[in-house]
C-alpha cells in the first residue's frame, strides 16, 4: 500500500461489475471498488482471478454467498474487504495469501473458520464482527496469527474466550462487543501493548486481576466496558470513570474480592443480548 | 751510550751465527743483528720487498710466502684473512664477514648461536625458535612472550618493559599504543597509556563496546560510538547513518519511534511522514482516510458515524440493519463523547 493512489474509479452502481474490471485492467489500477454492485457470485465478476497486480478488492454491500478458493491467486492482494455479504463459509486457501494484511468479512453469516485458519503470513487486521462465531468454532490454531493488531469480534456468540489469545504479542485493538461473555481469560493481561479494550455488552461481572497490567486509561488508549454485570464495587468505580476502575482492581482489596467471587462459583447471569434480528440469522429464520 | 758499550766482537747474526767485520752492513730488526744477505724470507731468501716481513714460530717470510704458509682462507668470500680470524663453524673468517644469517648482523663481538647448521643473532635464534613453538619474542629482552603481546610502534614486546606515560604504572598487554599524533607522520611518536589513563584522554570510547573508536565517530545521546554498534533500542539494528530519533536517552530507528511514541496509519501501518487524519484514538495518512466498511476515500469534511471505533461514512451506516443501529445510537448515547480532534 505505500505506491500513491491511482485515480479513483466511480463508485456508480450503474456501472456493472464486469465494466469495472474492465476498466481497472485497462488503466492498471491495482485497486478495485465493487462495492454495493448487487454481485451475487464471483461468476459475475471474469477474468478477476488472473488481475495478479490488485493488491485491494472491495466487494462490500453485495450478495456473495460462496468465496471460491480461487480468490487465493491474486497474491498481491493486500486488502481484501467483504463486509455484509451472505458469506457462511471460508476457503481454506486464503490463509495462504502471502500478501494480505487487512481481511474484512464482517456482517456476513459465519459459523465456522475454516481448518487451518491462522497460518496467514502478515495479516495485521481480521474483522469478523457481526457474524454467528463462538468459541466452539475457532480452528485450534486461530490465535497463531502473532502479526495481528487488530482482532474485531464484536457481534458475535461467544461465552468464553480461550486464553491462547494470550499469545498475540502484537495485538493492540482487541473487540469484543457484545457478545455473550460470561469471563475474560487472564491471559489477556500479556497483552502488552493492547490500547482498545471493548468488552461492553456482554456477561461479565468481574475482572481478572491481570488486566491492571495493561495500559487502557492513557490518553491513547480505550477501554468501553458499560452494560456488563459488574459486581458493584466494580460498577461503583465505573460510574466515576474507567481509570478508576483500572486503579481499583490493581488493589489488593480487589484480588481478595475476585478470588471469593471466583471461588463462589456461581451461575453466570442469563443472556441478554436478543439476537434474534441480526441479519447474520437471516438464512436460519427463513 | 749504550752503542758504545757493543763492541764489534760479541756481535753475531740472528741467522748465520758469523761475526761482523768492520764496515760491514748490519740490519738491526728489534735487537738481532744480521748479516743484509741473511736477512730474507725463510722460504724463498728473498729480501723483503719494502722491508715487510711476517713472523711464524720464529722464523721470517715475505708476505706472498706467510699467507701461502700460513693465513687462513675466509669462509664467505674466499680471500686471505690478514689481522683478526673469526675461528667459527668450522671455518675462518673475515669479522665483517661473517654475519647472522637472518639479519645480516656482524656477530664478530656479539656473539652468536647454532641454529640448524646456521650462524644466528641472539635476537633472530629467539625469533626462530618462537615462531618455531607459534609464539611471540620480545623485542626488547628476546624472551618468549607467554601470554599476550604488547604491540608498540610495530614491535612487540612484554608489557611489563614499559610504563604508562601518563601515570607511570606498568604496563600489560591491555596497554593503548595512541597513534599518530596530529603532525607527526611515523609512528615514532606513538606512546603508551594504561587503559585508565587512555580512557581519561578524550580519545572517543565506543558508548556500547566501551573500546576506543579509531575509526568513523558517531556522536549521539551524549556518548560516542562505533558505527556499527550505535543501534536501535527497540530492534537493535544500527543506523548506519540513516536518521535516528532519541526518547528518554535512547535512540530508535524511525519505524519503531513512531511505533513506540507516533502516529502510524491505521491502514497502512506506516510512519505518517505528511498530514495526518487523527480520529476515534487512530491515526490515517492522507491516502488512507477512508470509510471501513466501504474503503471509499474520506476527507476532513467527510460526515462519518462510529463502529468499534473505526469510522463508517453515512452511505455504509444507511445499509446496516436497523436493529444494529438502534444498539448503536443507543451506545452513542450512553458514552460521554469524546471530542475527536
Ligand atoms: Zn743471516
Ligand atoms: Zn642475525
Ligand atoms: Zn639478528
Ligand atoms: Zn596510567
Ligand atoms: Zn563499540
Ligand atoms: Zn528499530
Ligand atoms: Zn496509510
Ligand atoms: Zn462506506
Amino acid at each position: 500500500m505505500n505506491q500513491a493512489p491511482v485515480s479513483c474509479i466511480p463508485n456508480s452502481k450503474m456501472s456493472r461489475p464486469k465494466k469495472v474490471i474492465d476498466e481497472a485492467k485497462e488503466i492498471q489500477n491495482p485497486e478495485l471498488d465493487l462495492a454495493d454492485k448487487g454481485i451475487a457470485s464471483f461468476e459475475e465478476m471474469p477474468g478477476l482471478f488472473n488481475m495478479l497486480n490488485i493488491t485491494r478488492l472491495t466487494l462490500s454491500h453485495n450478495k456473495i454467498q460462496v468465496v471460491p478458493p480461487g480468490l487465493a491467486n491474486l497474491v498481491n492482494l493486500e486488502i481484501l474487504n467483504l463486509f455484509n455479504n451472505q458469506i457462511e463459509e471460508l476457503p481454506t486457501s486464503l490463509s495462504s495469501m502471502p500478501k494480505l494484511r487487512i481481511l474484512n468479512v464482517g456482517m456476513n453469516r459465519l459459523g465456522v473458520l475454516p481448518r487451518g485458519f491462522g497460518t496467514f503470513p502478515m495479516l495485521e487486521v481480521l474483522d469478523l464482527t457481526y457474524n454467528n462465531l463462538d468459541e466452539s468454532t475457532l480452528p485450534g490454531n486461530f490465535f497463531m496469527m502473532e502479526t495481528l493488531r487488530a482482532l474485531y469480534l464484536g457481534d458475535n456468540d461467544f461465552e468464553f474466550l480461550p486464553a491462547e489469545v494470550g499469545q498475540l504479542k502484537n495485538l493492540q485493538i482487541l473487540v469484543l462487543r457484545e457478545n455473550d461473555l460470561v469471563e475474560l481469560p487472564k491471559e489477556v493481561g500479556d497483552l502488552s501493548r493492547l490500547r482498545e479494550l471493548h468488552i461492553q455488552g456482554n456477561r461479565l461481572t468481574v475482572l481478572p486481576p491481570e488486566i491492571g497490567n495493561l495500559d487502557l486509561v492513557s490518553s491513547k488508549s480505550v477501554l468501553k466496558m458499560e452494560n456488563n454485570p459488574w459486581v458493584t464495587p466494580i460498577a461503583d468505580q465505573l460510574q466515576v470513570g474507567v481509570s478508576h476502575v483500572m486503579d481499583y482492581i490493581r488493589t489488593e482489596t480487589y484480588r481478595y474480592v475476585y478470588n471469593r467471587h471466583v471461588s463462589a462459583d456461581r451461575p453466570p447471569p442469563p443472556k441478554t443480548n436478543d439476537k434474534s434480528k441480526k441479519i447474520s440469522r437471516a438464512r436460519q429464520q427463513s | 751510550m749504550p752503542g758504545i758499550s757493543m763492541s764489534l766482537g760479541n756481535m753475531f747474526c740472528s741467522r748465520c751465527g758469523d761475526g761482523f767485520e768492520p764496515h760491514e752492513k748490519i740490519v738491526n730488526s728489534n735487537g738481532e743483528l744480521w748479516h743484509p744477505q741473511c736477512f730474507v724470507c725463510a722460504q724463498c731468501f728473498r729480501a723483503f720487498p719494502e722491508g715487510i716481513f711476517y713472523e711464524f714460530e720464529g722464523r721470517k717470510y715475505c708476505e706472498h710466502d706467510f699467507h701461502v704458509l700460513f693465513a687462513p682462507c675466509c669462509g664467505k668470500c674466499g680471500e686471505f684473512v690478514i689481522g683478526r680470524v673469526i675461528k667459527a663453524m668450522n671455518s675462518n673468517w673475515h669479522p665483517r664477514c661473517f654475519r647472522c644469517e637472518m639479519c645480516d648482523k656482524e656477530l664478530a663481538d656479539l656473539g652468536f648461536i647454532r641454529n640448524q647448521g646456521r650462524a644466528l643473532c641472539h635476537e633472530c635464534n629467539a625469533k626462530a625458535k618462537a615462531v618455531g613453538l607459534g609464539k611471540y619474542v620480545c623485542h626488547k629482552c628476546h624472551g618468549l612472550i607467554d601470554d599476550k603481546p604488547l604491540r608498540f610502534r610495530g614491535e612487540v614486546y612484554h608489557g611489563y618493559h614499559f610504563n604508562c606515560t601518563a601515570c607511570g604504572v606498568e604496563l600489560n598487554s591491555e596497554a593503548r599504543e595512541v597513534r599518530c599524533r596530529p603532525g607527526f607522520a611515523a609512528n615514532e611518536m606513538n606512546e603508551l597509556y594504561c587503559l585508565r589513563c587512555h580512557d581519561k584522554m578524550g580519545i572517543p570510547i565506543c558508548g556500547a563496546c566501551r573500546r576506543p573508536i579509531e575509526e568513523r565517530v558517531v556522536t549521539a545521546l551524549g556518548k560516542h560510538w562505533h558505527v556499527e554498534h550505535f543501534v536501535c533500542a527497540k530492534c537493535e539494528k544500527p543506523f548506519l547513518g540513516h536518521r535516528h530519533y532519541e526518547k528518554k536517552g535512547l535512540a530508535y530507528c524511525e519505524t519503531h519511534y513512531h511505533q513506540l511514541f507516533g502516529n502510524l496509519c491505521f491502514v497502512c501501518n506506516q510512519v505518517i511522514a505528511g498530514d495526518v487524519f487523527t480520529a476515534l484514538n487512530k491515526a490515517w495518512c492522507v491516502h488512507h482516510f477512508a470509510c471501513s466498511v466501504c474503503d471509499q476515500k474520506m476527507n476532513q469534511k467527510t460526515k462519518f458515524y462510529e463502529c468499534d471505533l473505526k469510522p463508517v461514512c453515512k452511505k455504509c451506516y444507511d445499509k446496516f440493519p436497523n436493529e444494529l443501529r438502534r444498539r448503536l445510537r443507543k451506545a452513542h448515547e450512553q458514552t460521554p463523547k469524546k471530542a475527536s480532534v
